[in-house]
């Protein structure tokens, strides 16, 4: 199913808008000139994930020292605070807690490499395809859950 | 020796901690500088075994009966711990801990000689007359410019294995203030050694001054220590200095596991105040942290005690410490006893061996 979200002047970085898909909701979000398409129900025990606060990563060479890095985001679940990375929706808090197997998105994550410390987490939300078409932002839900970094690895 | 329930002690065994101290501030005074001397006679400034309500002579935990009954609690001279420590325990080695300028007052430069005088002192008194001993050297607290002239001082020496320093002080450990310190330990490949107790006037709490000895005991193990290893780890001690061991002496260890829970649920959740740090809390805690295990605070059943240790690999991360004279009870002969015979090899020699770099 294909989605027209937004027109394109109408979607300023740093917003997001929340679709209805069927019975799906979807959260589009526009980091920069980056859109991203998340499935709003967090896998760990369905909250309204897409609402919750995104942040971009932070790397640090050593104490005191931040850096953002603004090409990778992260949003974190407005119930628990779990994050997920937009692009991929995986999740960063675990490891360690049980993967919630009723979600099929959930099962079969394996991890990646660990970043920065933090493990990847058993969750991985859907994400969907997004783009622009003749200035109007569109998420194609047909392609199903682009998944990432799920194949080895310690959960 | 052997302890109530038969675990040889012995044989090769590195005690991690065993207490020396001067007699009087009269044994320290040869090793003043004259301007010092004067000082430490008319300020009429003294050090006790007491140590500032540390350690008071009565109370059950000061010393051992064995001790007691000898009379130099702690040990005064080499000769004592040679006869109720290193050969009873037929020890490979001991880390001496000598808290006397714990107690000493806010003068910085005066804490500085003193600092000094203590470790040359040990070095004469000490070092020199056990090839066995081994020595934990003390540094200013108030400076920490004078507390790394020192380390660059007598830091190489072959016979000091660590920097010892009091869990309690006016900012904790892993304040950026104190880095320069614990770099120059790091660099001279000394342990940093946090010691239970410090300057009268450090509270027990966070909150303020206690009344009672029984909380100013219970703080050191059960609040203290823990804020020094909250510090530690979260300033990011430990990815500046990759390197640096640390010991905590004297300070229990198990509050150990339900710390660490909790430090890496909510790390997990506030990560990004933190970036720096590479890896959860209490696997920075295993790779850069050791517990001597006096006073070892444990259940009388065998398989609560087990269990226990499993919750943070104690056969890994337990140096024994007689902590001579002090007597904290029976839970050491519990720890013992729930060891495998590969633990206890780790916890009575092992461990320290790699700890303190004991050949
Ligand atoms: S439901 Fe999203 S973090 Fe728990």
């Amino acid at each position: 199913m294909r989605i027209v979200v937004s027109r394109l002047d109408e979607f300023p970085p740093g917003e997001r808008r929340i679709v209805q898909a069927g019975r799906r909701s979807i959260g589009v979000f526009r980091v920069g000139d980056k859109f991203y398409a998340l499935n709003n129900h967090c896998p760990h025990q369905g909250g309204p994930l897409c609402l919750g606060a995104t942040q971009p990563w932070v790397r640090s060479g050593g104490p005191g020292e931040y850096v953002l890095d603004e090409s990778e985001s992260l949003v974190a679940c407005p119930w628990h605070g779990w994050e997920y990375d937009l692009a991929t929706g995986q999740s960063f808090l675990g490891p360690g807690e049980p993967p919630a197997r009723t979600y099929d998105v959930s099962v079969e994550v394996g991890a990646g490499e660990p970043r920065g410390g933090r493990m990847p987490g058993p969750y991985v939300a859907e994400t969907f395809p997004v783009h622009v078409e003749d200035a109007y932002v569109v998420v194609d839900t047909s392609g199903g859950t682009r998944r990432t970094g799920t194949t080895r690895g310690e959960r | 020796m052997t302890t109530s329930t038969g675990t040889a002690v012995g044989n090769g065994t590195i005690d991690a901690e065993v207490h020396c101290t001067p007699a009087t501030i009269a044994e320290l005074v040869p090793y003043l500088d004259p301007y010092w001397r004067t000082y430490v006679l008319e300020g009429g400034l003294t050090i006790s075994a007491a140590q500032g309500g540390a350690y008071p002579p009565q109370a059950p935990t000061s010393a051992t009966p064995a001790a007691r009954s000898a009379g130099a609690f702690p040990a005064r001279e080499a000769a004592d711990v040679r006869a109720r420590v290193l050969d009873p325990g037929r020890l490979r080695a001991a880390v001496l801990v000598c808290t006397a300028s714990f107690t000493s007052n806010r003068n910085p430069y005066y804490e500085a000689a003193l600092t000094r005088a203590v470790n040359d002192w040990l070095i004469a008194e000490w070092l020199d007359s056990d090839e066995r001993l081994r020595a934990s050297m003390v540094v200013p607290t108030l400076d920490t410019d004078a507390a790394v002239a020192e380390i660059e001082r007598i830091g190489d020496h072959p016979g000091i294995v660590q920097v010892v320093l009091p869990v309690r002080t006016d900012a904790p450990w892993g304040n950026k203030r104190h880095r320069a310190l614990l770099r120059a330990a790091a660099e001279h490949d000394l342990v940093v050694g946090l010691h239970a107790w410090g300057r009268t006037g450090n509270a027990a709490t966070p909150s303020g001054i206690t009344h009672s000895y029984l909380e100013d005991y219970l703080a050191n193990s059960q609040i203290i220590v823990q804020a020094q290893v909250a510090s530690l780890v979260t300033e990011g001690v430990f990815a500046e200095l990759p390197r640096l061991r640390v010991a905590l002496l004297e300070c229990g260890f198990s509050w150990l596991p339900a710390l660490m829970w909790r430090f890496d649920k909510d790390w997990k959740g506030v990560w990004r105040e933190v970036p720096w740090l590479d890896a959860k809390p209490s696997d920075i805690v295993r790779r850069h942290v050791r517990l001597t295990s006096t006073p070892a605070q444990l259940p009388r059943d065998p398989v609560q005690v087990r269990q226990f240790l499993d919750t943070f690999d104690a056969g890994a991360m337990l140096m024994y410490a007689s902590d001579h004279p002090h007597d904290h009870g029976s839970g050491h002969e519990r720890l013992l006893s729930a060891l495998s015979p590969a633990e206890t090899e780790a916890v009575l020699a092992g461990n320290a061996a790699g700890w303190y770099a004991l050949g």
